[in-house]
C-alpha cells in the first residue's frame, strides 16, 4: 500500500511540472501575447509607456530566466496583479471562488445523487425496458450542447413561464430570511441543472456498465445463492464493486465541470472563475489566465491523486496493478 | 460468421439511421452555394421576424433569413468537426503508439504527457489557443485538434500494448522491419477498429467544441459563421427572439447526436466481427 501511494505521488511530480511549463508556454509563446511579436503585442508597442510595461514584467529578459522568476512567485503563492484592475490575482480568484464552488458542489452532488440509482437500476436489469429508455435519454443529454438546453430552459422556464429568474446570483434586492435562501435557491437552479446534466450521463453510463458486468459474475451468484435478495445482491455486491472504476473518474470529473462552468456562468451572469476566466482571455488579462489554469489543473491533479489512492485502498487489485 | 458482411450490414438499427442523417447532412452541405447569397443577405426592415412561410425559421438582428444561414453553416461545422478529429487521431496514435510500443522511459513520459494535458479544463486549453491565435479555421481546427488527442492516446496505447507481443510483430522485428514501418504498415490496421469508433465520437465532440468557441465569441471571424456563431447572438435577443436559440441549436443537436450514435453504432459493429474479416 505504501509503496502504492508513494510510486503515484512521484509520478505526480513531473506531471506537476508539465502543467507549469505548458501553463508558462501556452501565454509566452502564442503570436500577440507580450512574449513575442504580432498585433497587440508589447514588443511591437512603442514609447515610455511599453518600456515600462516591458522592465516591469520581464519581457526583455530570455524565456528561461523568466520561466524561473514566475516559478519563484508560485510556489510562495504570488499570482502577481491583475493587468486590467491592478488588484491582487488572488483577490480576485477569492472573490469569484465561492459562487464556482457553489455551483459546481451542487452539480456534482446532484449528478452522483441522480445517477448511481439510475445506473444500479438499469444495470440490474440489462437491455430491460428501464436500461433501454433511461439509455436513450441519457445518450440524448450527452449529445445535447449545454449551451443550447440552457437557452431552452431560459426561454420555457424564466421567459414564458416566469417561473425562475432569468440570470443572475440573487435578484437585486435580495428578501431577507429564509425567503433570501428560497431566492438564492431558485437563481441557482437553472445553473445547476445545465451542469449537472452532462456529468450526470457520463457517470450513470459508468455505473450501469460496472454494475452490469458485476451482476452476472460469481460472487454475486454466490451472495444470491446464500439467500441475499436480489436488491442485497444489486446494491452491496454489485454496486460496491463498480464503485472503484467511478471512484478513480470522479478526479477527471473536476476539469470537465469547470469547462462548463465557463459556459453557464457566461449565460447566466454567474461571477464565478469561469466568468473571470472568459473575461481574462478576452481582455489578454495574462496573470490572471497563468494563476486560474495553473490552479485548476493543481487541483485536478490533487484530486484524481487522491481517488487513484482511495481507489487503491478499495480494492487491492488496483494495488497489486492487475487492474488499472 | 457470414463470408465478409459489410460493416454497413452489421449496424444496429439506429447506426443506420444515424448513418442515413450524416449523409444527409453532407448532402445539405453540398447545397450551400445556393444559400450563401441569402444568408449574408442584411435587411434591417425585416430584423427578428418569427418564424413565417417566406422565413421558416424566422430572421435574426440584422434581418437575415435563419434558415438560410443555418445551411450556409452546414459545411463549416462539418469539416471543422472531420478534420479535427482526424489532427486528434493522427497525433494521438503517434504518441500513444510510441508509448506503447517502445514502453519503459519514453512511456513513462510521454504518459506524464497525456496526463498534463487531461488536467486542464479542455475548454480553458481552447479559449486560450483560440484567442491567442489569429483567428481562422485552421487556428479552431489546432485547438481542437491539440487538446483532444490524449483520450485518442490512451486507445492506441492500450491497442498496440496489446499487440507488441503478437507473433506478426514479433516476426515484422525478426526480418529487420524498422519500429515506424512495423507500426504503420502491420500494427495499425488492427489497431483501426476502436480508433476509428474513437474518431467517429471524435467528430461529435470537435463540432460541440468549435459551436462553444464560436459561441464564446472566439471562435470564427464572419460572415462565415458556423452554428455556435449564430447561436452566440441569442442570449441578447431571448425575451423577444426564441428563434435564434432554438432553430441552429437543433441542427447542432441532430449533427452531434448522429455521428455519436453512428460511433455507438460501428463499436457494436466492429467489435462483433472481431477484427478483419
Amino acid at each position: 500500500m505504501i509503496r502504492y501511494v508513494v510510486r503515484r505521488l512521484l509520478l505526480a511530480v513531473p506531471t506537476l511540472l508539465g502543467i507549469t511549463v505548458v501553463v508558462f508556454l501556452l501565454v509566452h509563446l502564442a503570436p500577440g501575447s507580450p512574449g513575442l511579436g504580432g498585433p497587440g503585442s508589447l514588443r511591437r508597442a512603442t514609447g515610455r509607456a511599453a518600456e515600462e510595461m516591458r522592465r516591469l514584467y520581464g519581457l526583455d529578459r530570455p524565456l528561461p530566466e523568466r520561466f524561473g522568476k514566475w516559478m519563484s512567485r508560485v510556489v510562495r503563492f504570488d499570482m502577481g496583479e491583475s493587468f486590467v484592475d491592478h488588484r491582487p490575482v488572488s483577490e480576485r480568484i477569492r472573490e469569484a471562488l465561492p459562487n464556482t464552488l457553489l455551483l459546481n458542489g451542487t452539480a456534482l452532488l446532484l449528478a452522483l445523487l441522480i445517477a448511481i440509482p439510475l445506473g444500479v437500476v438499469a444495470g440490474g436489469h440489462p437491455d430491460g425496458t428501464f436500461d433501454r429508455v433511461s439509455a436513450g435519454a441519457l445518450f440524448a443529454l450527452y449529445s445535447m450542447p449545454t449551451f443550447w438546453a440552457a437557452l431552452l430552459l431560459q426561454t420555457l422556464l424564466a421567459v414564458q413561464l416566469r417561473w425562475l429568474p432569468l440570470y443572475g446570483l440573487a435578484s437585486d434586492s435580495p428578501p431577507a430570511g429564509f425567503a433570501g435562501v428560497l431566492d438564492r435557491l431558485s437563481h441557482l437552479a437553472l445553473p445547476a441543472t445545465c451542469l449537472t446534466y452532462g456529468a450526470l450521463a457520463f457517470v450513470a453510463r459508468l455505473v450501469r456498465s460496472g454494475v452490469a458486468e458485476a451482476r452476472a459474475s460469481d460472487y454475486v451468484l454466490a451472495a444470491r445463492a446464500r439467500g441475499a435478495s436480489r436488491r442485497q445482491a444489486l446494491w452491496r455486491h454489485a454496486f460496491r464493486n463498480a464503485l472503484v472504476p467511478l471512484l478513480t473518474l470522479v478526479g477527471l470529473m473536476l476539469p470537465a465541470l469547470l469547462s462548463g462552468s465557463v459556459i453557464v456562468e457566461r449565460i447566466f451572469v454567474w461571477p464565478g472563475l469561469g466568468q473571470l476566466y472568459l473575461d481574462s482571455i478576452l481582455s489578454r488579462d495574462y496573470p490572471v489566465i497563468l494563476a486560474l489554469s495553473l490552479l485548476s489543473a493543481a487541483v485536478t491533479l490533487l484530486a484524481t491523486l487522491a481517488s487513484d489512492i482511495a481507489a487503491a485502498v478499495a480494492d487491492p487489485r488496483v494495488r497489486d496493478g492487475t487492474v488499472s | 460468421m457470414s463470408a465478409r458482411r459489410s460493416w454497413i450490414a452489421r449496424l444496429p438499427g439506429t447506426g443506420r439511421v444515424a448513418l442515413a442523417v450524416v449523409v444527409l447532412l453532407w448532402i445539405v452541405a453540398a447545397c450551400t452555394p445556393l444559400f450563401r447569397e441569402r444568408a449574408r443577405e442584411i435587411r434591417l426592415a425585416e430584423r427578428l421576424l418569427p418564424p413565417s412561410a417566406a422565413h421558416p425559421f424566422g430572421t435574426d438582428d440584422l434581418g437575415r433569413d435563419l434558415l438560410a444561414r443555418i445551411v450556409a453553416a452546414t459545411p463549416i461545422s462539418l469539416t471543422i468537426g472531420i478534420v479535427s478529429a482526424a489532427v486528434s487521431l493522427i497525433v494521438g496514435f503517434a504518441v500513444g503508439a510510441t508509448a506503447g510500443w517502445f514502453g519503459g522511459v519514453p512511456d513513462l513520459l510521454l504518459s506524464r504527457a497525456i496526463e498534463v494535458v487531461l488536467c486542464f479544463p479542455l475548454l480553458f486549453l481552447l479559449l486560450a489557443i483560440a484567442a491567442f491565435l489569429p483567428p481562422s479555421p485552421w487556428t479552431i481546427i489546432a485547438a481542437i485538434g491539440l487538446t483532444t488527442w490524449p483520450g485518442d492516446a490512451r486507445y492506441a496505447r492500450a491497442e498496440i500494448l496489446k499487440m507488441r507481443e503478437l507473433g506478426y510483430a514479433h516476426a515484422a522485428r525478426t526480418m529487420g522491419a524498422t519500429a515506424p514501418r512495423i507500426l504503420i504498415r502491420h500494427l495499425l490496421p488492427n489497431a483501426l477498429p476502436p480508433l476509428i469508433v474513437s474518431a467517429a465520437f471524435g467528430v461529435g465532440w470537435s463540432i460541440l467544441a468549435e459551436a462553444s468557441l464560436s459561441f464564446l465569441g472566439v471562435g470564427l471571424p464572419g460572415p462565415a459563421t458556423s452554428w455556435g456563431g449564430i447561436l452566440a447572438a441569442a442570449p441578447t435577443y431571448i425575451l423577444e427572439a426564441w428563434w435564434i436559440a432554438l432553430f441552429p441549436g437543433i441542427a447542432l443537436f441532430l449533427t452531434v447526436s448522429a455521428y455519436n450514435l453512428l460511433a455507438e453504432g460501428l463499436r457494436t459493429a466492429l467489435s462483433e466481427g472481431g477484427g478483419r474479416a
